[in-house]
């Protein structure tokens, strides 16, 4: 078996899982609520219980996403003259002939993603719970409705776009999410600045 | 959630200047509906109770207003819900079938279905929903039970002046008219009330929202947010398998090439 690196710490790979399991519950009951899915509100045993389930899933998130900022924030927060480069060449995604210039442990992009899922989970969990917690408060109620629903737009457009780049777009970028460990020749390749 | 056969569609027309403030549609109320008595204190009017209520689907709202022949004119308004077309609380409501629409028009609860949320009592742009002691809504159906038994409302069946009629929408509209009332209130309002009132002076006298409309936050939520949620998540997955057939993954050999 080839040479494995540690790239995410144990800790880290169970909060990651946590944090995208809560999330995507939070969307699919999310989405039942929005659009009035019976299927999915029987499959929760009922609406006021699948209620229950997406508040308190919600918490579940919202702790999960503050203690990813102790994995991800100092990284997602720097950004050097290689990172411009990236986006210059679309991190190469668009085409496998430019030349993507050598990456650290995480590209850009996936720095941005953090700051967005960062920014979005903060005002989607504050809302959340305003709409649980502050019922009596009508322009409250009504503004956190609507800032619920606009971060709700960006996650289901933003988390489509990270699997598919953790998964099928990247093959064996999965195994690092499972085992926190990647082999060490692709590491090299994929991310030098780190590895050395 | 449009009505669209429009005869069936069955209106209160509420006539405020034959209101004499007896209540009867109160009691009535409370009688079919079997909702109980709230103690209240008098704090200076006869109005009572004070406001709407999980107990009081329906009430009587008196106003004083300043007069040239008398030393004050004494208003009585008979509220309930608007049963508007176009019903924000509706239109809100997460979870499928609490708040309903029903063959005659009302707007109609399910209170096992209720999850609580209160979002419709945010949206309502009449303040009407209340929640009971379980935190369910509660609020005037328009005696559906009654209107599908071939009865009246409890409230119009008992009012005694005629100051609440019950009937088909289109022929309460057309009859007020004829009678000379100046404003129809609710005719055209949120695509059309279920409570109607005929005013021969400006219904702001009596106390009516100028203007009602379902709040702009809740008609932009479901005009674009909604869309803009399932085009969005359509988008980035059929954007995302363009991508993986057209362009394909990453491959760490083409990057010496």
């Amino acid at each position: 078996m080839a040479e494995m690196v540690r790239k995410s710490s144990v800790d880290e790979v169970l909060n990651h899982w946590i944090l995208a399991g809560s999330c995507i519950l939070l969307i699919i009951t999310g989405f039942a609520f929005l659009f009035h899915l019976e299927s999915v509100g029987a499959v929760f045993g009922g609406f006021d219980t699948m209620k229950s389930i997406h508040n308190w899933g919600g918490v579940v998130f919202s702790v999960s996403l503050l203690y990813s900022m102790r994995h991800y924030l100092a990284d997602a927060l720097h950004y050097d003259a290689d990172d411009r480069q990236w986006f210059k060449v679309a991190g190469g995604y668009l085409s496998h002939k430019v030349k993507v210039p050598p990456m650290g442990k995480y590209n850009p992009g996936q720095k941005l993603y953090y700051l967005i899922i960062l920014l979005a989970g903060i005002a989607i969990a504050l809302s959340g719970f305003a709409i649980w917690l502050m019922k009596d408060n009508g322009s409250m109620m009504l503004l956190a409705h609507l800032v619920h629903n606009v971060a709700f737009v960006v996650f289901v457009i933003v988390v489509p776009v990270h699997i598919y780049l953790g998964t099928l777009a990247n093959p064996g970028t999965f195994g690092i999410m499972v085992t926190g460990t990647m082999p060490l020749e692709t590491a090299k390749k994929r991310h030098p600045k780190w590895i050395s | 959630m449009a009505n669209n056969n429009t005869n069936s569609r069955k209106a209160i027309l509420v006539t405020p200047e034959l209101c004499i403030g007896c209540r009867a549609c109160q009691v009535a109320c409370k009688s079919w509906n079997q909702l109980p008595a709230i103690e209240t204190r008098n704090n200076g009017t006869y109005q009572n109770p004070p406001d709407l209520a999980s107990a009081a689907y329906n009430m009587i709202q008196y106003s004083e207003v300043p007069s040239d022949q008398n030393a004050v004119r004494w208003l009585f308004l008979s509220r309930r819900c608007m049963h508007c077309e176009d019903a924000g609380c509706i239109t809100i409501c997460p979870s499928p079938g609490a708040l309903y629409r029903t063959e005659s028009g009302a707007v109609a609860f399910d209170r096992d279905k209720c999850i609580g949320c209160k979002l419709c009592v945010n949206a309502c742009p009449f303040d009407v929903p209340r929640y009971d002691a379980e935190d369910k809504v509660t609020k005037c159906h328009l005696c559906f039970d009654r209107i599908d038994a071939g009865m009246e409302p409890a409230c119009t069946k008992t009012c005694p002046t005629g100051a609440l009629k019950f009937g088909n929408r289109d022929e309460l509209v057309s009859a007020a008219k004829l009678e000379g009332f100046a404003t129809i209130y609710g005719e055209k309002d949120l695509g059309g009330l279920g409570s109607i009132y005929a005013f021969k002076e400006e219904p702001k006298l009596y106390g009516m929202k100028e203007n009602p409309e379902v709040p702009s936050s809740v008609v932009f939520w479901h005009t674009y947010l909604k869309p803009l949620s399932l085009i969005g998540l359509g988008g980035v997955v059929g954007a995302a398998a363009i991508h993986y057939l057209a362009i394909g993954p990453h491959k760490d050999q083409e990057e010496e090439v």
